[in-house]
């Protein structure tokens, strides 16, 4: 298989490495006052809102949407799809960065940041949901890291080294998969603690289903989003393997996602009905639920659904980033705007623009990392040395 | 609480029942909606997967 060593001599100030530049350079200033002056100054959190944008977008956006690994993964190695093998490295890739900037964005929410290995360290707490979101995110974080390495050792010449992690691929894939399913559903029944804080209409005893099941979706659709992006900006890094089974990649997720929506719209509608929530639909409230449920659930349920029955990639790719602003709609209804409901107007959250900034950095951050593992690493290509595991 | 729903009782069998009411729904369009994902598959079964003999992934996808 050819190597592709392809070398472009590329401008160093682009427009992109620009507005990269200037993210970068105010997200570093950002978080000098925040690390100083503490969170009152960067944030405007509340004894009401001690959660907001840090929590509502960086955490529990980036887990949904960092969920693209453990379902690549399953799909390829517990599933026997090998015909999706070459997606995996890119979606262990990216949930391994968003999973680490996770970590990174709690290091400036919690208060105190050096204390985040206390669960483990000091009092572990095991009774509260808080404890095994820790548990299983710093578990799975390890996870991906260790699935991430081949690509690095490969990278590094390290033959031995990383034919010894290939060996452990299965066993990987295995506590991918139980420990997501386990931390991706408590983040939504976290929420269970507040019935009274969150509105009727997203509150359910169901809660943590619906993350797990939005989670597979987030991932599906991350995976099709990203797979578009490496496609346009990444081609001449891309093998001719990648290249010829990133449609059916794509076309196969699509239907897999379809299916899911499908089964998350029904639960939705049953969280409704058991909750017996349906006169709020007449509120608000209910205006911007139906929005969530029938304009980024429904919707994009059927539209992937033509794209993989009509083999059409431009719906499909439309449709995977609709949906994947569905998950982010959703996380931010449930964390943020949705709750706290019954408060006046001026006790409601708004964020500080200093924290919009330090999220728009740690975006950053991750999209600069990806950028030069995809640049440098096999990621989109399988190194002639090595065998394909 | 509905107008009328004046017990525990009378509120699961309210809820239980609209429940039941829409999984009976949701299992009947499944089926319309499998169908409509899958019959124009020629050489995949309903999980894409390969069959035997069959073609690989995305071939006469439209861009």
């Amino acid at each position: 298989m050819p190597f592709p060593k392809v070398t472009l001599e590329r401008p160093r100030w682009t427009p992109f490495n620009i507005v990269a530049a200037i993210i970068v350079v105010v997200g570093l200033a950002i978080t000098g006052i925040r690390f100083t002056q503490g969170l009152a100054a960067t944030t405007r959190l509340s004894d009401y809102n001690p959660w907001g944008l840090w929590i509502g977008f960086d955490l529990l956006v980036g887990v949904a949407l960092a969920a693209g690994g453990y379902v690549t993964s399953a799909a390829c190695y517990l599933f026997g799809l090998k015909r999706f093998h070459t997606a995996v490295r890119p979606a262990i890739l990216t949930g391994f960065l968003g999973y680490a900037l996770v970590v990174l964005a709690l290091h400036y929410d919690v208060g105190r940041p050096w204390r985040l290995p206390y669960p483990f360290l000091v009092q572990q707490g095991t009774t509260s949901l808080l404890f095994e979101v820790a548990a299983c995110v710093a578990l799975y974080l390890t996870v991906l890291f260790i699935e991430w390495t081949p690509a690095a050792l490969e990278w590094l010449g390290l033959k031995r080294a990383r034919n010894l992690v290939v060996r452990l691929t299965l066993v990987l894939t295995i506590f991918g998969v139980v420990l997501s399913t386990l931390h991706q559903s408590s983040l939504g029944a976290l929420f269970l603690i507040a019935p009274s804080k969150l509105h009727p209409l997203w509150y359910s005893p169901y809660l943590a289903l619906f993350f797990f099941v939005s989670s597979i979706v987030a991932g599906l659709s991350m995976v099709i989003f990203e797979g578009a992006l490496a496609h346009r900006y990444f081609h001449h890094k891309m093998d001719e393997a990648h290249r010829r089974e990133a449609d059916g990649v794509a076309l196969g997720f699509a239907k897999a996602a379809s299916w899911v929506l499908a089964g998350y719209f029904v639960l939705k509608v049953v969280g409704v009905a058991q909750a017996d929530a349906w006169r709020h639909l007449a509120s608000g409230y209910g205006a911007w639920f139906l929005v969530e449920v029938i304009g980024f659930v429904l919707l994009p349920c059927f539209f992937f659904a033509v794209g993989a029955r009509e083999k059409n990639l431009k719906i499909v790719r439309f449709t995977a980033a609709w949906a994947v602003l569905g998950i982010v709609i959703n996380r931010f209804n449930v964390g943020l705007i949705a709750f706290n409901y019954h408060l006046p107007a001026e006790e409601r959250y708004f964020p500080h623009w200093m924290e919009i900034g330090i999220s728009l950095f740690i975006v950053t951050i991750g999209i600069l990392a990806y950028k030069f593992i995809v640049s440098h690493m096999p990621i989109l290509y399988a190194h002639p040395d090595y065998e394909p595991h | 609480m509905g107008e009328g729903v004046h017990s525990l009782h009378e509120f699961m069998l309210r809820t239980e029942s609209i429940t039941y009411i829409l999984i009976a729904a949701a299992l009947l369009g499944f089926v319309f909606f499998w169908r409509f994902l899958s019959e124009r598959d020629e050489d995949r079964d309903y999980l894409g997967a390969d069959r035997p003999g069959g073609e690989g992934g995305g071939h006469g996808a439209h861009h």
